[in-house]
Order: C-alpha cells, then structure tokens, then sequence
C-alpha cells in the first residue's frame, strides 16, 4: 500500500487586524522550500472556481495562492462552507472568550516568524486558548467546529484516495492542526509528519 | 530540493536583459544561468541534464531564431515574448521549434509559470488561441492512424485538457492531482498512443477530436 506524507501547518489567520510582525516572504521561503505536490487550504471550491479571495486570511491571499500560481504546487480547497463564526456567549463567558482571544492576538503579535506558532509552547498555548473559548461558547459552536474540522480531514483523505503518494501540505487555523492531525493517523495509508520532513 | 528551471534571457538590449534578469533571479523555481544578446553566444549558459528555457525578447520574432536555437538545444523551451497573439506571427515560429508565447502584457507569475512549463518541453499558449494553433500544426501533419490502446477515464481528461493547449500544472490544477501524477498519465498516454513526444501527442488528440471536448 502506497502511503501519503501529508503535514499540517497552523496558523493564526483569523487575526487579520493584528499587525504580523514577519515578513510574509518568510511563509512564501517556508512552503517554497517544502514544494508540496498538493497545497490544502481552508476554502470553499466555490471561492476557488470563482477566485474570490477577498475574505481570506493574509496569509492564503498574500502568500500561498500567489506562489502556488506561479510554482508547480497545486491548491485544493477542502472546507465544505466557510468557517463557523467567532466563538461568542453573554455573559462571563463572553468576556473570557473576549481575553482569551486577546491572548491568541498577542501570540500572533509576538511570532518571529510563521514556523513559531507551529513549535512548542506557543503551539500547544494556542491550541489550548481555542478549545478553551469554543467550550465556552456552548455545544452549538462546538459542533460547528468540530464539522468544519471533519470536512477539512474528509477531503484531505479524498485527495490522498486520488493521489496516493503525491506530497499533502495542509495550512488552517492552528485550532484544526491537532484535530486533523490525530484524524488522518487513524488511516494506515496516511503518513503524518513534520512540516519539516514532508 | 525542488528542481530548477534554469533561464536564458535573450535580449539584443542590455538594459532589457539586466531588467529580466533582476525580476526573474527573485521568482521561485527559477535560476538565470545566463543573459544573452545574440544566438551565437546562447549555448555556453545551457546546463546539460537540467530543464532550460531560453526566454526570448526580441522586437521581431523570425523563425530562423527559433531554427538556430533548436540546432544546438533540441530538448530546450524556446519562449518568445510578443506584442499579441497573433496566428499569423505565432504558428510560423511554431513550426520553427518555438514551445510557447508570453504577451508583455502577462503578469510576472504567468511569465514564471511559462518559464517553468517550456523548461519541462510543454507548449505554452494562451487558450484563445491554443485550439486554433494546434489545429493549424494538426493539419500540416500527416493523420498518424496507428491504433491506440484503450485509455482509461483519467488519462481522456488528461488528454482532452492537453489537446486544449494546457500545461501540466494546468491539468493537475483543474483535476486537483500533483504535477508529478499528471506527468505519469502522460507517459502512459505516450506509450498507448505510440507516439515519442508531448506534441505527437498533442496532435494525435487533435486529429482524433479531443481538443474541442469540454
């Protein structure tokens, strides 16, 4: 059985109000240097066909789509719809889910670079602050999520089904990168590794 | 590592070869080997075993140009820069060797994406005129009948997407599979087909109807 290499790079995308502090030609270095066959993004086929890119994070809309278009990596948008709202609730929860994202905003703000929030404790901090804000926002937005992260691992596995052994590089919201990447190692045809190593 | 597509910039003014020379040094899976100002001196920055496009920048475009560089770099992407894509002006140098056409009006990434495309021997057209060229070139060419094996579902895309004028990255971008599994159909298609090359097989598919499948 061929397996796919496949790596899930996280980002902090939704910030976009937040000033990113690297220079975006390091993400375009970063993905340039891996060329993966396969380049996963967290948008609508629709978005895709129509090239409507005006609501996507800087990161796709500045970097990623632009080296994809002129290098050999091919783009596969995987998200059934767009993503769910903002966490939000009334209450103490709101203003918790109200600190926790300025915490989230201050490690977009203080990232060296676009490889820092996929290594270590910022990483784990991060993940932590978004699984902490949708359980604070109730059940609905937690199931909200948790389809859009299974439709982003669903369609992951349908492009490794077509193309076995082609080189899958998956950047999302870093909330998705633990959850997919537990999802694909379930199937033996999946290879999850580093972004490093793929 | 990713592999590199080495350029040679043919350009008879000096400040045209610097300025492409700046942009194109910057753009990824690109490397300038060399800046040319005539044919005559084109062949020292060839690198052997390594995919070579020659972009050429030339007020107007003979096909004797085309001749002369395929004399000495038969396997190269010969990429001419024109005004306009114009039959008159495109099939001649076609049929000279020519492998693909940038419009100075094109972005900086198609001009990359060309680069690369014509480096790995794919003919670069624009697809308003890609059908009509590759008719044009089909007609000159005797009807190669030999009997093909049966293809299969993907490799009729493939080949429908190809006798269209689209590069490999074109094809794998609009059936969302690598370059890599795109190139693999094709060496299936090739052997299927009995043809030695990407335009023998070109204009097989055109001959047989493929090209105005949607």
């Amino acid at each position: 059985m061929q397996t796919t290499p496949v790596a899930v790079l996280g980002t902090l995308a939704e910030f976009h109000k937040e000033p990113i502090p690297y220079d975006m030609q390091a993400l375009i270095g970063l993905v340039s240097d891996l060329r993966p066959d396969l380049l996963c993004l967290d948008m609508t086929p629709e978005q895709w066909q129509q090239r409507n890119f005006g609501g996507l994070p800087p990161e796709y809309r500045e970097a990623l789509l632009p080296l994809a278009y002129q290098t050999d990596i091919v783009v596969a948008p995987i998200a059934g719809q767009h993503p769910p709202t903002e966490p939000s609730a009334p209450g103490w929860r709101g203003k918790t889910i109200a600190t926790l994202r300025r915490w989230l905003a201050y490690l977009q703000r203080t990232a060296p670079g676009p490889d820092a929030i996929n290594q270590g404790l910022r990483h784990h901090t991060a993940d932590l602050l978004y699984n902490l804000n949708t359980w604070l926002a109730g059940k609905e937005t937690r199931l909200a999520w948790q389809e859009h992260t299974s439709h982003l691992t669903q369609a992951i596995l349908d492009l490794a089904r077509r193309d076995p052994g082609s080189r899958i590089l998956v950047v999302v919201n870093v909330q998705h990168c633990h959850l997919i990447r537990n999802a694909l190692k379930k199937y033996p045809q999946m290879q999850v590794v580093k972004y490093s190593e793929l | 590592m990713p592999v590199l597509t080495n350029l040679i910039i043919l350009a008879p003014y000096a400040l045209h070869r610097d300025a492409w020379q700046a942009l194109l040094t910057l753009q990824p899976g690109i490397q300038v080997s060399g800046a040319v100002e005539n044919v005559s001196e084109a062949a020292e920055s060839l690198i052997p075993d390594q995919a070579n496009t020659f972009l050429i920048d030339l007020v107007n475009p003979q096909p004797e140009i085309a001749q002369e560089l395929r004399s000495f770099a038969p396997h190269s992407g010969l990429l001419f820069l024109v005004r306009s894509y114009e039959l008159s002006l495109v099939l001649p140098l076609l049929q000279a060797g020519a492998t693909g056409f940038i419009s100075r009006d094109a972005s900086v990434g198609d001009l990359a994406r060309a680069i690369i495309a014509a480096g790995r021997g794919e003919i670069v057209l624009p697809p308003e005129i890609a059908v009509q060229s590759l008719m044009a070139l089909a007609q000159a060419q005797p009807a190669n009948q030999a009997r093909s094996e049966q293809l299969t579902e993907r490799e009729s895309e493939v080949l429908t997407l190809l006798a269209q004028g689209h590069t490999n990255k074109d094809i794998a971008q609009a059936l969302f599979l690598s370059v890599r599994t795109v190139e693999a159909h094709l060496r299936s298609i090739f052997a299927k087909l009995a043809v030695n090359s990407r335009t023998e097989a070109v204009l097989w598919a055109v001959q047989h109807g493929y090209g105005g499948r949607k």
